[in-house]
């Protein structure tokens, strides 16, 4: 009994004196964690202008390889696949001008959710790579990673089907797109685009455009419900 | 008597509805013809507000007698929508003059650019610079920095 009451005092000095102070430096070591750099909170509706031909953004044509040339100058307008209601990919639906996206951000994951044909990317952000062996899709793999205050984004994966723009500018499946995302204040991200693609470049080349934050929400979008147009297109090149 | 007319110098109040200040379900040029502009005054049979474009349709009657039914073509109802427009903004009876772009089919066909309401009302909607929508954010339509 007495042998008992001696460890029974023995584990009480450990759980009132010991303990705590484990907890306390456990806790400090856990707040100093918590301490690294909070992320700028990039939640909400927002829009860049809408840019129906990137070459003006650039302020050029794009550094087209011969098979790039060839290709823009056959593109006719006809043949873009937003006439066909297909997807809008990753970085022309930034670009879209009055039809907003909303930026839901959490640790492990930023989406951008379009209201185009109320379309989506996911961007991991929990430390992942891009998987081997990719099948090329509408809007890629894109993985991110804080930079400081910018979020850096990569993106690969990206099937030859999207346009950059409503101009016919074409890629093939080898894009590899860099985008920076920099909040500027609280109404501006400042929106960095590198565009990479050895079969239609001869070198990587970007753009800068303002996405600012919009006084509106997401609305519905459904291409096909009322798509009268198809029957009507002419083809405005020869 | 509803005649296809020219619109007189008074006219000065229009309801501005651009069909590609965003991202087109398809080119301008593909469907209509720029150079073709027209001028049309008549009564609204139907209206469509309605995704990836709002429809509207007006009876119209030529200096022959005869009356022809002409569809418009507006931007997507998302964006007008934010301009100020609603689905009842245009309602059938309402006697209305459009501004727009002939098909390049030749069918009765045309891309509506403005629309002057039975109540003369004006929304301000630009198809470049900045522009107010409805809402009062400040968005940049012609994709400069």
């Amino acid at each position: 009994m007495k042998k008992t009451f001696r460890v029974a005092n023995v584990c009480a000095a450990f759980l009132f004196l010991i303990l705590p102070f484990a907890m306390a430096c456990g806790s400090r070591a856990a707040s100093g964690s918590s301490q690294a750099a909070t992320p700028p909170d990039l939640n909400g509706v927002w829009s860049a202008p809408f840019t129906p031909d990137i070459s003006k953004a650039l302020g050029h044509q794009p550094p087209f390889t011969a098979y790039g040339a060839s290709r823009f100058a056959k593109e006719d307008e006809i043949d873009d696949p937003l006439t066909k209601c297909l997807p809008i990919g990753p970085a022309r639906g930034i670009q879209a001008g009055l039809m907003p996206f909303q930026i839901v951000q959490t640790p492990s994951v930023f989406t951008i959710l379009f209201e185009n044909q109320h379309t989506f990317r996911i961007i991991h952000t929990d430390g992942r790579a891009h998987p081997k062996d990719l099948d090329p899709t509408w809007f890629g793999d894109s993985v991110g990673r804080w930079d400081g205050d910018t979020l850096v984004v990569d993106t690969v994966g990206l099937d030859d089907r999207t346009w950059l723009d409503t101009a016919g500018h074409e890629h093939s499946d080898q894009l590899h797109l860099v985008e920076r995302f920099l909040k500027a204040d609280n109404n501006t991200i400042k929106w960095t685009v590198t565009f990479e693609d050895p079969k239609y470049f001869t070198e990587s080349w970007s753009i800068t455009l303002p996405i600012t934050r919009q006084n509106t929400e997401i609305m519905s979008y459904s291409c096909e419900e009322n798509e009268k147009d198809r029957a009507h297109l002419r083809r405005a090149k020869k | 008597m509803r005649n296809v007319s020219s619109i007189a110098g008074g006219l000065a109040f229009f309801l501005l509805m651009v069909s590609a200040p965003a991202v087109a379900h398809h080119g301008f040029s593909v469907e209509f013809d720029k150079d073709n502009p027209l001028t049309i005054t008549g009564t609204v049979t139907k209206m469509e507000f309605m995704n990836p474009h709002i429809y509207f349709y007006l009876d119209v009657k030529g200096k022959d007698g005869k009356v022809v039914n002409w569809a418009f073509e507006g931007g997507p109802p998302n964006v007008i929508y934010r301009q100020g427009w609603r689905k009842d903004t245009l309602k059938p009876g309402d006697v209305v003059t459009v501004k727009g772009f002939r098909a390049k089919d030749g069918t009765h066909l045309a891309a509506c650019s403005a629309v002057k309401l039975p109540d003369g009302r004006e929304i301000s909607a630009g198809s470049g610079g900045v522009s107010q929508n409805a809402y009062g954010s400040a968005i940049s339509t012609d994709g400069k920095k």
